[in-house]
Formats: structure tokens, C-alpha cells, sequence
């Protein structure tokens, strides 16, 4: 990804003026009438869901992004993830593995917790020894008891979830990416699954954290980053930054007015 | 490659799910990986070795059946491999893993259940027709080549298709026309005594050679021409390059539009 960049450090983030715009169109895939007609032609206009962003995040920093939707945060965390190309800039993570949890993350519905924890560690690329070193820790984290072994189709989103972070926080990844999922566990599960990201952290993983909820935020991130537009409109300790996304949810534009509330 | 090396249990995972997700929940289950080749052969046999049965060739079926069981391999592996990434679309847009090992773990299954019934059908065609001769040899040479080939085509059959949804639908009407221009019920030379006529049906459609060395050294029991060989591993060579090229400059992208 980063050829003639310097070395970084196992769980260090660079994003130095990157810009990435989607086409909202509804059909996103082409067709050969459009490839050999040229140029497609109707449609709105591509949205920048980036741009011109430029971060650094030490490695073992907790980070917190935050803005309305549409803001750019979950793009933010795709381009980390490795997932979504840049259309210009530069986006660099130290070390190998960079873990992204997100709700409704893709694992194979016909197929057993257990097989999905296989199937979510060879994604990033682990082997079969390390992921069966950490099978049953996983499974243990999950408290999924006997569902471990059902089809992940017959799961209530709960335990969609639980199963999720439990993958997605055992990985030891270098970058832990999480989206907005936190919220759906019960409580006693979210308070294990912030110890368990403490835990993390204090291992040296870099952790970037989208949420709406903000004392999730204030708990969890020294440094928050709020986005507007694709913008980074402030970067700074999480109390202030907290501070001003909240001034910025109390002067709703006309555009955010039906967005903020959310689903 | 190490990137690849890196993702071997990957790999292993998709091609168990791939085995398993087309035919969960049937009573056969992976079985049908080898029932649908073979029920397509007793088809295409009774129509051309019962019911049009002007041939010269001896014990026909075994002529057939060689040649059958290569094209299917061929055209099972582009028409599955076509949709491949589309259907993969979950796993894509969780993690960046190295997007060729969709197609390849396609290919793979079909690969294994294509030796499974070229196997079957060596060892009837070996005694009956073939010699056990040095010649046989050269098969594996020339499986690996058609591996190759096939995997070259399917990874850029597959990147093309999920940006133009068109791909596969053009692929399926393609393939009906190409399986009668390949030389898999006849030989090129039964059908004209025309030079170039002849030359075009062996050479310009690369799946020719590649049946015609097979059949080759199973059902007549010789070693296939140095020709035929050089031609199965130039084009092994060139699908293989042409489809990463492709694949690697087409690739980028798809967590987006798939």
C-alpha cells in the first residue's frame, strides 16, 4: 500500500490529503452499453465522502470519530481497513492486521458460529493454528453456549454482534476499527467488550471508534475527530472535541434536520 | 505470491464454503460435483453415439467422453467463476484479502471434481483404447497447463463481470456455439479435408489443442505433437498473465461495486 513511504510503526495511521468520492447511483456496477458508449451520463452527482483528509494517529491511541451521518466516518474506517481505494492522497497502517467490526458485517449466514470464526481469521489472514489457539477464548468471549455450533442465520442480532466483536477484538490486530456497534449489545456485555478494548489498547493496538453516543466516546477516546462533509472540521483531546460536536448537532442544517434523528 | 502464501487457510476455508454451499440441505451433497458431469455425458452420448452415428472413430463413447469431460471442466469453471465475486460481495467488504482467491477457489473445485471424472473415465478408455505408454506422462504436464489456462480466463471472466453485469449472460450464449466448433464429439479432420478450415478449428480456438492433446494421449495412446504441447503452455502462460493483469487492474474497486 505504501511502497516509497517511511517504515511505520506496528499500529501507526497516516492519511495524508486523501479524498475518495461514490457515485450514489443504483446501479453501481456497469454495463458494456455504458463501457462502449463512453462516459455514463445521468445520475446525481458522485458524493465526497472524503476529502482532503489529513491525520496521524500514534500507535496505542484511542480515537473517537464522530459528525452527522453522511459525514464520512464509516468511509474513513474502509479506507483504513484497506477495504476502499483512495481517489487521491495516501493512506498507510503500521503493521498487518487491521480489524474492522461493523453491523451486519458479512459472515457466511448458513454456516455455524464456530465456522465463521475460522472463516473471520483467515480473512485477515491467519492461520489455522492461530486461529484454533484462540477458538475457544473466542467463543468463551461470545457467551454464545450451544448457538456456537447453529447456523449464525438462526442468531438474534444480539448475538450477531456478540459474536462480531468477540472475533474482531481476539484477532490481536495492530488497528482495531469499530463501527458503531457497541451499542446494540446488552449492557453487560458492552462494559466487557470496553474492557476488553482497554485490554487491547494497553497492548499497543490503535483503537478508531465510530459512535453516536458520547459517553461512549468521553470513556473510551483521548482524541476525538469530527467530521463535516468529508472534512475534519476539529481534531483535538476528546472533552473539546465532544464539546464541539455537540454545538454542532444543536445548529442543525437543513440537510441534517431529518438525518440526525438517525436510525 | 507471499501475500498469497500468507492467506493459504483462506483459501482452504473458501473452498470448503464453495463445496458446501452449493449443494447443502441435498441428499447427495458434494456428489452432485460429480453426478451433473456425468449425467451430461449420458446426454450428449445417447445423442451422438446413438442417435447420430456417423462416426469413425472406435468405441466412440470413450472418444466422446474425453473430450466431454475437458470442455465441461472448461465451461462450468467460466460460468461459476463469473458470478463468483458478486456472490462473495459479504467477504469483500469485510476484510482486504487477496480477491483472486474467490475465482481461484472456484476454479479449484471444479478442478478437483474434473480429475475425480477424467479418472473414471481413463480407466476405461486406458485399457480399451490407450497403451500404457511413456506418453501418459505428458497428462499431467498438460492438466497443470489447462488448470492454468482456465484460471487465467476465469479471474479476468470474473473481475469483468462484476463491473459489467453482462459478462456472464454474453458467456453462457457464447458457449453453446463454441462447444459445437471444438472438436470434442468429432476431429477436426471428419468433418473437412479443407486445409484451412481445418488448421482454424485446431489452432485458433484455444480450447481445441488442449482437448485434442488429451484425447490424445488417453484414447489413442500416443504422445501429442511438440506443436500441440508448445500451444497448451504458451497459452496457459498468456491466459494466466492476461487474466492478472486484468484482474489486478480492474480489482481495486470492488468492495465498492460489488
Amino acid at each position: 500500500m505504501s511502497a516509497a513511504a517511511p517504515a511505520l510503526l506496528p499500529g501507526e495511521i497516516v492519511l495524508d490529503h486523501a479524498s475518495r468520492a461514490f457515485s450514489i447511483r443504483a446501479d453501481r456496477g456497469g454495463t458494456l452499453k455504458e463501457l462502449l458508449l463512453g462516459k455514463r451520463t445521468g445520475g446525481p452527482a458522485p458524493i465526497q465522502a472524503l476529502a482532503d483528509v489529513t491525520l496521524h494517529i500514534p500507535p496505542g491511541q484511542t480515537v473517537g470519530i464522530v459528525g452527522r451521518n453522511g459525514a464520512g466516518k464509516s468511509s474513513t474506517l474502509k479506507v483504513l481497513a484497506g477495504i476502499v481505494p483512495l481517489d487521491s492522497g495516501r493512506v498507510a497502517i503500521g503493521g498487518q492486521l487491521v480489524s474492522l467490526l461493523e453491523l451486519g458485517a458479512g459472515f457466511g449466514r448458513d454456516f455455524s458460529g464456530r465456522e465463521n470464526i475460522l472463516l473471520g481469521g483467515a480473512l485477515h489472514g491467519l492461520d489455522k493454528q492461530q486461529i484454533e489457539a484462540k477458538l475457544e477464548d473466542i467463543i468463551a468471549f461470545s457467551e454464545l453456549g450451544d448457538f456456537i455450533d447453529v447456523p449464525v442465520k438462526t442468531y438474534s442480532s444480539g448475538m450477531y454482534v456478540r459474536l462480531g466483536f468477540a472475533i474482531a477484538a481476539h484477532l490481536d490486530a495492530d488497528v482495531l476499527l469499530i463501527d458503531e456497534v457497541l451499542a446494540v449489545g446488552d449492557e453487560a456485555f458492552q462494559r466487557k467488550c470496553e474492557a476488553r478494548i482497554a485490554g487491547q489498547v494497553e497492548g499497543g493496538a490503535t483503537l478508531v471508534l465510530v459512535s453516536h453516543d458520547a459517553a461512549l466516546i468521553e470513556r473510551t477516546c483521548e482524541r476525538v475527530v469530527v467530521l463535516d462533509g468529508g472534512h475534519v472540521v476539529f481534531d483535538g483531546p476528546s472533552a473539546a472535541g465532544m464539546e464541539y460536536y455537540h454545538r454542532q448537532m444543536n445548529t442543525p442544517t437543513a440537510a441534517s434536520v431529518a438525518e440526525t434523528e438517525g436510525p | 505470491m507471499a501475500e498469497l502464501a500468507r492467506y493459504r487457510y483462506l483459501f482452504e476455508q473458501m473452498v470448503r464454503r464453495e463445496l458446501r454451499q452449493k449443494y447443502q440441505g441435498s441428499a447427495l451433497g458434494v456428489a452432485w460435483y460429480v453426478v451433473n458431469p456425468l449425467v451430461l455425458m449420458g446426454a450428449y452420448y445417447l445423442m451422438f453415439g446413438v442417435i447420430f452415428t456417423a462416426t469413425k472413430h472406435p468405441d466412440y463413447p470413450l472418444f466422446l467422453m474425453v473430450g466431454l469431460v475437458v470442455w465441461i471442466f472448461f465451461s462450468q469453471s467460466l460460468m461459476s467463476a463469473a458470478p463468483s465475486l458478486l456472490d462473495q460481495g459479504a467477504l469483500i467488504r469485510k476484510a482486504p484479502f487477496p480477491r483472486e482467491l474467490i475465482p481461484g477457489a472456484v476454479v479449484s473445485v471444479q478442478a478437483v471434481t474434473f480429475v475425480f471424472v477424467l479418472a473414471l473415465v481413463a480407466l476405461v478408455t486406458i485399457p480399451l483404447r490407450g497403451s500404457l505408454s511413456p506418453s501418459l506422462l505428458l497428462l499431467p504436464v498438460i492438466l497443470v497447463a489447462l488448470y492454468v489456462f482456465v484460471m487465467g480466463l476465469c479471474l479476468a471472466v470474473a473481475v469483468l463481470h462484476a463491473h459489467f453485469r453482462d459478462v456472464a449472460p454474453i458467456l453462457s450464449a457464447a458457449l453453446l456455439p463454441w462447444f459445437f466448433l471444438s472438436p470434442i464429439f468429432f476431429a477436426p479432420g471428419d468433418i473437412t479435408d479443407k486445409a484451412t478450415a481445418r488448421f482454424a478449428m485446431e489452432w485458433l480456438n484455444p480450447i481445441a489443442p488442449f482437448i485434442e492433446a488429451i484425447r490424445r494421449v488417453l484414447y489413442d495412446g500416443h504422445a501429442p505433437s511438440l506443436a500441440a504441447l508448445a500451444y497448451v503452455l504458451v497459452a496457459a502462460a498468456l491466459a494466466l498473465l492476461l487474466g492478472r493483469a486484468l484482474f489486478g487492474r480492474m480489482s481495486a474497486e470492488l468492495a465498492v461495486i460489488v
